[in-house]
């Protein structure tokens, strides 16, 4: 289980402004202001996206913005990188999935 | 149209901005959604019962720059044009200016290696901002990949959060991993006096003076690491790969000789639920690529630098650079670069001499040193700027 730091021993204690919001549907809450990849990966959920070839699991790596592997769906908009969006209240987020290979013969990645 | 445009709003950015405002208009851009930059998850202590509080220094730069100065956060810079002044395209809106200062910091490095794609894998960079600024734990228990003094420092800051680091230890050699128990031995070196074990500490006095006991040092590094500050450090230990079907769950390690070479079954896993992978940092130079700036190479200063003078010109009028898109070093650095661009602009030389020997001061001081090498770097990277300018004027 992932846990939030609200006591450290050196820094101020954190002050929380829990707002809900939902992931795929489903209501969770975070701490207003924070980044996405905060908010999700406090309600324990590290898993952002799928690869969009092969469906893997792909996670926030850098969160600095440079990575670009923790692209999710905000309120309908794709491609946000969920460690450079703060979470606000009821903000829609969703997973985006392994993109649907159309053609029907022979293989694209070759 | 601003006197003065600043990309990046971390240390150097905000303190060039702070000098600037009081004669010019000012307008200092971030993608990221605080300002602060790297300052906002670094805390280390200096000395005994002293710390470096970055997102405290963070905090006061914000409020002394916001009154004056306007800080645009969550905007991205995707172009710069340069004509009689500075056009910068970014995601909200386009904006001119007669200066420009590019402090748009470093990125951290990372080799590939199998399992790295996995989520609960990070930089060591990204774990810090979640401890510290975020306030989120990366994860219960972690092992970090990479032996220098940037996993170093994160591993003490994930202590103090009371997050469990198993092993701080090498990746495997290959092709793109080059480096060897020895370049490890030889950071742990370089950290002098905040060096993480009275072996060490000891280590770096003997290998000033002989050679060979810095071999013998070396080789008596026991196999499984040392606990020094706390952390787990092994440079004899190499992670093969990280698993798990949907999460980080272990790493596979392998014990190696002094030289990095494998020892026959010796690999074991440690569970785990996160990984950082940590390579060092290098410039980010994008800014000065777009406006077709001459790049210098520099090992010791983390990579490619746009071409620039020690008072922080460029080769193109009223261009500037500050902070680590400079070369690699610590956030005191880059504010004192920040500064000496700033009286740079405005002409006054006596606050851009002070200045710049305030930051040879820092550079011999500094507790942390990112690369050995750094002050003939430096030296290098002056060098080929004057002959540069020799060259344009002749």
């Amino acid at each position: 289980m992932t846990e939030r730091i609200i006591k450290h021993k050196i820094l101020e204690d954190l002050e929380l402004n829990t707002v809900p919001f939902t992931w795929n549907n489903t209501v969770m809450y975070g701490n207003e202001g924070e980044s996405i990849t905060a908010a999700l990966l406090a309600n324990d959920i590290r898993t952002l996206r799928e690869h969009e070839k092969d469906s893997q699991p792909r996670g926030m790596y850098c969160n600095i913005g440079h990575c670009s592997e923790c692209r999710v769906i905000v309120n309908g908009k794709k491609n946000q990188r969920a460690c450079l969006t703060p979470l606000l209240k009821d903000m829609a987020i969703e997973q985006q999935m392994e993109v649907p290979y159309v053609v029907k013969e022979g293989s694209p990645y070759v | 149209m601003f006197d003065t445009i600043i990309i990046g709003a971390g240390p150097a950015g905000l303190s060039a901005a702070q000098i600037l405002q009081d004669d010019q208009k000012v307008l200092v851009i971030d993608e990221y959604y605080h300002a602060g930059g790297r300052l906002l998850g670094q805390l280390y202590e200096e000395e005994k019962g002293k710390w470096w509080n970055g997102l405290r220094i963070a905090k006061e730069l914000i409020s002394a720059v916001e009154k004056k100065s306007e800080i645009l956060i969550n905007t991205s810079v995707y172009d710069v044009e340069h004509d009689k002044h500075y056009t910068v395209h970014t995601t909200a809106g386009v904006f001119d200016s007669v200066n420009l200062i590019t402090a748009t910091g470093a990125r951290e490095k990372s080799n590939p290696l199998p399992g790295w794609d996995l989520p609960g894998v990070m930089t060591v960079g990204a774990a810090q901002i979640l401890t510290n600024f975020n306030r989120v734990k990366p994860g219960n228990k972690g092992v970090i990949i990479g032996i220098n003094p940037l996993s170093m420092v994160i591993a003490m800051e994930l202590g103090y959060a009371d997050i469990e680091v198993a092993k701080i230890c090498m990746p495997q050699r290959n092709i793109i991993n080059t480096k060897s128990p020895k370049d490890a031995f030889e950071t742990l070196l370089s950290l002098g006096s905040s060096a993480p074990s009275k072996l060490i500490s000891a280590g770096t006095v003997l290998a000033g003076k002989a050679k060979p006991l810095h071999q013998t040092a070396l080789k008596m590094f026991p196999a499984s690491g040392v606990k020094a500050l706390g952390l787990p450090i092994s440079i004899k230990e190499q992670v093969l790969s990280i698993n798990g079907s949907e999460n980080v769950e272990s790493v596979t390690i392998q014990k190696t000789d002094a030289e990095g070479r494998p020892i026959p079954n010796s690999t074991y896993k440690i569970d785990c639920d996160f990984v950082c992978i940590s390579d060092g940092l290098a410039p980010l130079s994008e800014i000065g690529s777009l406006l077709n700036l001459k790049h210098v190479y520099s090992e010791a200063l983390g990579g490619y630098v746009p071409l620039h003078s020690r008072t922080m010109r460029t080769e193109l009028p009223n261009l500037y650079v500050a902070g680590n898109v400079t070369g690699i070093e610590n956030a005191k650095v880059a504010m004192l670069q920040g500064r000496a661009a700033a009286f740079n602009i405005l002409g006054y030389r006596g606050g851009l001499s002070d200045t710049l020997r305030h930051i040879d001061d820092e550079r011999k001081n500094a507790k942390v040193k990112f690369h050995k090498d750094l002050l003939s770097g430096r030296e290098n990277l002056e060098n080929i700027w004057q002959e540069h300018k020799n060259t344009v004027h002749s």
